[in-house]
């Protein structure tokens, strides 16, 4: 969304006018987010080599498809698919409903696949708490997350002892 | 004195302690002489590193070893992973690896890896698996009929074909607004239909009847429900073969300019060759049309082939095949030699 502050003046042409075509300048403001397409979604390289990077991270956008696959599996992206925006705030806020319950745990990106009517979210997780209390967290944000979207929603968790475990390689 | 000076020492602010120590101080001398010998002077810890130190440290949470490990190998695969479900790589005993290195690396292993977890699996869908379900839900099952053996026998008993479609996406709702379109097809040749009301048949059905595959197609979505468009598409079959059939008043005004293809024997052609065959036999010519019509053209020499060039010139159009025949045939008719080839 572009939205012309100064348009295109065209100089009006009379009979005996001399033609005077010189291009004049518009400027626009650009109203829509940058897309910043060079470094969106990619990690500068640290001075001491030391910035941890998991398998997803690791790899940029563009090779999606290629050495990774998509956090989000779903029908809308299809040809005359259905509930394009709608499935796609929902999975925003289930990625956010997921880090905020479970804080500082999840090691991965949340990773949501619509079956049908059914929401299975994967995550992996640090074993920084303990079972009970990941029990509890698993019931709650089952419960919750069913109850605001309408409809089954299944956590498949894996654990892991420390962040470290995800760690692909270090830049 | 000695108590004032307890008192007075920094750290010590009027507490319990001081105070019994002052009691007692008044009770027994020697007793109180040998506590003041053993307290220490109280250190102001500013940075609270003692606090520090007594955080609690984690808990080691006691975990079980893999599942994996422990499988027999001759167990039921089903039963460890009867659905559809994201990949566990303690379930499942299988050395897999998955992920994009550089050469001479190994991919990253089956444990904390996500594109794992992401990618759909199918081992609930093993072929044991998949048999023990076939086989649960066999009894629901009916028999094949022996006489549809074959594609040309369901044509000939089901010559109705309705086609639907039905949508399988993952939202919360099932529904989908496309699923309502009913598509109804059925062959021409299989209504029971005579000439008048094919010719009716076609003209009402328009542009739904295709010429190549003899199909006549009634497609409607103009219902917000399949079983409502059915019905409609039904109705619509119905109500046209039923109406082929009627036969109104003002049909019979049809005349010749309306005939959708050409009749040979309707038409000022034959009329003329009867005339130009009577007059070469010297009989009288006084002949009403539906005499012109029915008139027996197998006693004139030839003139079913002029007949057939005649139609096939009118209704298949002018070209090179129509015209060459229709040429050769009047020739025939006529008894004039053939055309020779050195001549074209």
């Amino acid at each position: 969304m572009n939205i012309s502050m100064l348009k295109v003046i065209q100089p009006k042409l009379g009979a005996g006018q001399i033609i005077n075509l010189a291009p004049i300048l518009a400027s626009q403001i650009h109203t829509s987010t940058p897309l910043c397409r060079v470094v969106s979604g990619k990690y500068r390289i640290t001075k001491k080599r030391d910035r941890p990077l998991t398998y997803e991270m690791a790899n940029p956008p563009h090779f999606i498809a290629h050495r990774k696959s998509w956090n989000s599996w779903n029908t809308s992206s299809l040809k005359d698919g259905l509930r394009r925006s709608e499935t796609a705030v929902e999975d925003e806020f289930i990625r956010r409903f997921m880090t905020g319950t479970w804080h500082g745990l999840v090691c991965s990106e949340v990773i949501i696949k619509r079956q049908f009517n059914h929401i299975r979210v994967a995550a992996i997780i640090r074993r920084a708490v303990s079972p009970t209390k990941m029990y509890f967290l698993l019931g709650y944000t089952e419960e919750l997350l069913s109850n605001w979207i309408q409809c089954p929603v299944t956590l498949e968790l894996q654990t892991v002892d420390s962040f470290q475990d995800v760690v692909f390689k270090y830049i | 004195m000695s108590v004032f000076i307890k008192y007075n020492k920094p750290g010590s602010i009027g507490n319990i302690f001081n105070v019994q120590v002052l009691w007692r101080f008044n009770s027994t001398t020697a007793e109180t002489m040998r506590k003041e010998e053993d307290e220490e002077f109280r250190v102001l810890d500013i940075m609270k590193k003692r606090d520090r130190q007594q955080k609690r440290t984690a808990r080691k949470i006691n975990i079980q070893p893999d599942r994996a490990d422990r499988m027999p190998t001759d167990q039921n695969w089903g039963n460890v992973w009867p659905g559809p479900k994201t990949f566990h790589p303690s379930s499942v005993p299988l050395p897999i690896r998955q992920g994009y290195v550089p050469k001479g690396q190994a991919p990253p292993g089956k444990k904390a890896n996500a594109e794992l977890m992401k990618i759909p699996n199918f081992l609930h869908l093993t072929p044991p698996a998949i048999k023990t379900q076939c086989e649960a839900i066999k009894k629901y099952c009916t028999e094949w009929p022996k006489l549809l053996n074959s594609e040309d026998a369901i044509e000939k008993h089901y010559p109705v074909e309705v086609i639907t479609s039905d949508y399988c996406h993952a939202s919360p709702t099932i529904r989908n607004p496309l699923a309502r379109i009913v598509n109804l097809r059925v062959k021409l040749s299989t209504l029971n239909l005579d000439k008048h009301a094919k010719d009716k048949f076609l003209r009402l059905v328009g542009d739904c009847y295709d010429e190549k595959t003899d199909f006549v197609t009634f497609v409607s979505d103009r219902c917000p429900m399949r079983k409502q468009n059915l019905d409609y598409v039904n109705y619509l079959l119905t109500a046209c073969y039923h109406e082929s059939w009627n036969v109104e008043d003002w049909e019979k005004e049809k005349c010749e300019d309306d005939m959708e293809y050409y009749i040979w024997d309707n038409n000022a052609s034959k009329k003329s060759l009867v005339n130009w065959h009577l007059r070469c036999n010297n009989q009288e010519i006084n002949l009403t049309d539906d005499e012109y019509k029915n008139y027996d053209i197998s006693g004139i020499s030839n003139a079913s082939g002029y007949k057939e060039a005649v139609s096939s010139l009118m209704n298949d159009g002018e070209n090179e095949d129509t015209v060459k025949n229709y040429g050769s045939a009047v020739r025939k008719l006529l008894g004039l030699p053939e055309r020779k080839l050195t001549q074209c």
